[in-house]
């Protein structure tokens, strides 16, 4: 694997891994931009803009975006997160410059009222979806009340009412100023031609203007607020907990991974063993969330609410046999050997590698190769999760559930 | 696209397949066990998942909690799925720990300690499941379509019947298992990095027995279901649609026109519906029609979210789309499915866990694997004419219908015999 790097006057970043034995290759862009550079007033527009970017430019509408891209087989989509905004496609080598021609394009939208106005309802729409899945809002909630007012709490879809009020003019002011060349990468993993890809971004997005752009990153609080909703069409209780941890930048991220597999993997954790395997909860899982200059360790757990009290008592109980008593060589070795073989089968995809080599340019200036990546895991000890466990403990938790109504 | 393909026969039937991949590290692997949903008892409906769990409870000299430390010390990702024909056990790991997993499921298969205890346990995690269902009406409506849709017991629920489940032993579960874990008809699929004399050698090893004899339980079908619509009531913010009509089985010589009328409907975001529904409309956020196939009969399903004053119009462009199909399609919207199908195909054979999954699937389906130059060129053949000339002599003439959410949708009734409702009466 190769790696290569061009920075264009303006800012913009293009970055390349490049693997001959490849039989397909992934491009895309990324956007520092997501729902904490928002003001409550324009809540949801960078997820609303990523829907945007697909309505067409000056010279195609929409239906001519999805039908050159439907053209090359690719298989391409978006998402928005608290932090950033992807766009990615994953194609057959021969349709690489095409495809990445059109993200360019896309990346200077027409940003039309027509479109706004239909894409408003589509929206309003995903909103409304996301409300029938409690797993999903419980976790969007629970972030709001953890942040208790920091911009990372801010929801990524925004609510019916900010989309409502949301205009096109704002729109196309957030847009002028995030997607600035200088808060964007342009990164392709897989089999290419770094020269033609190189050509066709200086070639194409040099005349983009460079702007001021800036995240503050503030402090970021824990509330350690608890609260509970009821919603009558509901059968069983959503937790989420949530808790400080380190940032992506923070060379601990790898022990804090770690430590979010040990306490919480689907299978063999200790969530597992106490709550899932005694079938006191359905589902009990911890992942480490790291972002910009913060992060967090977020649990899901469902299980019947005449169980609650009990699992979060077994709960706590976990969390304070892992401060008193840290974690042992053999949950650390287990928690390597997953983490290591799941980071070579992601990275078998070129799809796969686009992300990880997108996001660590993004958040720390780097290029690190795979090897990099399981180096850091395999030297993480057992005193470096403990030490962690000290400075952040996850039983100083914020918490947020939904469930049925409770019979009084 | 020069993929091999390894096969080899036990004696007492078992098909061992393999997909040797070059530039992979990893090893992905499935066992598909003939004790899918369909294949279960009546009034065992669910069965499926309890074993899928007690299985791994305990096996050979190791207790539960032995078993998956040693399959976490092998950095396993495991995968286990339950199918109206299969429940499916499998993992993707580094190819060097493959061996080792081997043994490890095999005694999984065949040496399950299958403890009372443990299995009031997983049972009690499998009626959990059914309960949540109701929190993602999503996944129910789809699993409710597939009930109403297929001829039983084919379209029995994959996760289960709360009443059913309630009912279920230990030891029926434990002949369930018996009668249906029947290595005769069990396919072994494996892809990636591997030696494929050694896999050979250890198979014979693990599961080779004389021939048998024994059948599994073949269910017998039963007549089609009559078309009908079941609503759900549900007081959420969605009301969810899904719609179901009959088309060609997989091993069908139209099956790859079926696939790309599909994909012209809902391939990529300028198919149809996709188009017509949320880009013009704005009805829907999610809006996707997929083939879906068994053995027996199988049907091009569709599935769209939309707020309850929205539905009705919602259903009605999605059947208007289906049914202006046959009436014309153009030179480039085939062109597109085509370069579609063809380019996912391409993409999903980088990765060791689909490539088991297929070479799995196609064997049971067509009892041989298909090549990937063989689809290729079944899709290359495809035209506007053959695909035209199908969907004229396939006419939709149905559908299945199911929604979940606060308000029903009203069909136009052809026929007074297809004017069978049903009302759930659900949270």
């Amino acid at each position: 694997m190769q790696f290569k790097k061009e920075k264009l006057v303006n800012g913009l970043v293009i970055i390349g891994e490049i693997n001959k034995s490849a039989k397909s290759t992934a491009v895309g862009f990324f956007v520092k931009t997501g729902s904490r550079d928002e003001t409550r007033q324009i809540n949801g527009v960078s997820h609303f803009l990523e829907h945007m970017l697909f309505k067409g430019t000056e010279s195609r509408s929409a239906f001519e975006v999805n039908e050159a891209f439907d053209k090359t087989g690719a298989q391409f989509n978006a998402f928005t997160s608290e932090e950033n905004t992807v766009f990615y496609a994953a194609v057959l080598p021969e349709y690489l410059i095409e495809v990445t021609g059109l993200w360019i394009e896309l990346m200077r939208p027409a940003l039309r009222d027509e479109d706004f106005n239909i894409e408003k309802d589509v929206i309003k729409e995903e909103i409304a979806m996301y409300k029938d899945l409690p797993s999903f809002d419980v976790m969007d909630r629970c972030r709001s009340l953890h942040f208790d007012g920091h911009p990372c709490g801010n929801s990524v879809l925004g609510s019916e009412e900010s989309i409502n009020n949301l205009t096109a003019e704002q729109m196309r002011d957030y847009f002028a100023k995030r997607y600035a060349p200088n808060n964007m990468v342009l990164a392709c993993a897989g089999n290419f031609d770094w020269d033609q890809i190189r050509s066709i971004a200086e070639n194409s997005c040099s005349k983009w203007q460079k702007q001021t752009v800036e995240r503050k990153l503030e402090e970021s609080p824990c509330s350690q607020k608890k609260r509970r909703v009821e919603k009558s069409n509901l059968a069983r209780e959503h937790i989420c907990l949530m808790s400080p941890a380190v940032s992506a930048q923070d060379p601990r991220r790898f022990a804090a991974s770690l430590l979010g597999t040990i306490i919480g993997d689907d299978v063999g954790s200790r969530f597992f063993w106490e709550l899932v395997d005694k079938a006191l909860a359905e589902t009990a899982t911890m992942q480490f969330a790291a972002m910009d200059g913060t992060g967090a360790f977020c649990s899901y757990i469902r299980c019947s609410s005449e169980d609650v009290s009990g699992v979060l008592d077994i709960i706590r109980s976990i969390f304070r046999s892992l401060s008193e008593s840290g974690i042992t060589d053999d949950e650390l070795k287990k928690a390597k050997n997953k983490i290591l073989s799941a980071l070579v089968i992601k990275n078998e995809l070129p799809m796969g590698r686009l992300i990880d080599l997108g996001f660590n340019w993004i958040y720390s200036q780097r290029y690190r190769t795979i090897a990099d990546d399981i180096n850091a895991v395999k030297a993480v000890t057992v005193d470096d999760v403990c030490s962690l466990i000290e400075q952040f403990n996850p039983g100083e938790f914020t918490q947020f559930s939904i469930g049925p109504a409770q019979s009084s | 696209m020069a993929e091999k393909l390894d096969k080899h026969i036990l004696k007492n039937g078992m098909v061992v397949l393999g997909e040797p991949m070059e530039t992979v590290a990893s090893a992905a692997f499935g066992f598909m066990l003939p004790a899918g949903a369909a294949l279960l008892p009546t009034g065992c409906c669910g069965a499926g998942s309890v074993i899928a769990d007690w299985i791994f409870r305990g096996a050979g000299d190791k207790n539960s909690r032995q078993l998956s430390d040693a399959l976490d010390g092998l950095g396993l990702h495991r995968a286990s799925s339950v199918s109206s024909s299969h429940i499916t056990i499998g993992a993707v790991m580094e190819a060097d720990n493959l061996t080792e997993a081997l043994d490890l499921y095999a005694d999984v298969i065949l040496e399950g300690k299958l403890e009372e205890e443990q299995f009031e346990l997983a049972k009690q995690l499998a009626i959990d499941e059914v309960l949540a269902l109701d929190d993602d009406p999503r996944q129910k409506v789809m699993l409710k379509l597939k009930e109403q849709f297929y001829p039983p017991p084919w379209g029995r629920s994959t996760i289960g019947e709360i009443e059913e489940l309630k009912t279920l032993t230990a030891e029926k579960t434990r002949q369930i298992i018996k009668d249906n874990f029947n290595l005769s008809q069990m396919i072994f699929a494996v892809a990636g990095k591997y030696d494929f004399n050694t896999i050979c050698r250890q198979m014979e090893d693990l599961f080779e027995t004389d021939p048998l004899v024994h059948c599994a339980p073949c269910p017998v079908t039963q007549t089609t279901k009559a078309s009908k619509y079941t609503h759900l009531n549900n007081d959420g913010a969605q009301v969810h649609i899904a719609l179901m009509t009959k088309t060609v089985k997989p091993a069908d010589e139209d099956y790859y026109n079926a696939r790309v009328a599909v994909s012209v409907l809902s391939g990529g975001m300028s198919a149809r519906l996709f188009t017509e529904v949320r880009e013009k409309r704005g009805l829907c956020y999610a809006i996707r029609a997929q083939y879906h196939g068994l053995k027996e009969a199988a049907g091009i399903m569709c599935y769209a979210g939309t707020t309850p004053e929205k539905g009705q119009e919602t259903f009605d462009v999605i059947t208007e789309q289906f049914n202006r199909l046959g009436e014309g399609i153009s030179k480039e919207e085939i062109e597109r499915a085509k370069v579609g199908l063809k380019a996912s195909l391409i993409l999903q054979s980088e990765s060791s866990s689909s490539r088991a999954g297929g070479i799995g699937r196609d064997y049971y389906m067509l009892g041989r694997v298909r090549s990937l130059d063989e689809i290729k060129s079944k899709i290359e053949q495809t035209s506007v004419d053959s695909v035209l000339s199908f969907l004229r002599n396939n006419k939709f003439k149905s559908f299945t219908v199911v929604t979940i959410g606060p308000k029903k949708i009203k069909r136009k009734k052809k026929k007074a015999t297809e004017a069978t409702e049903n009302t759930e009466k659900d949270k």
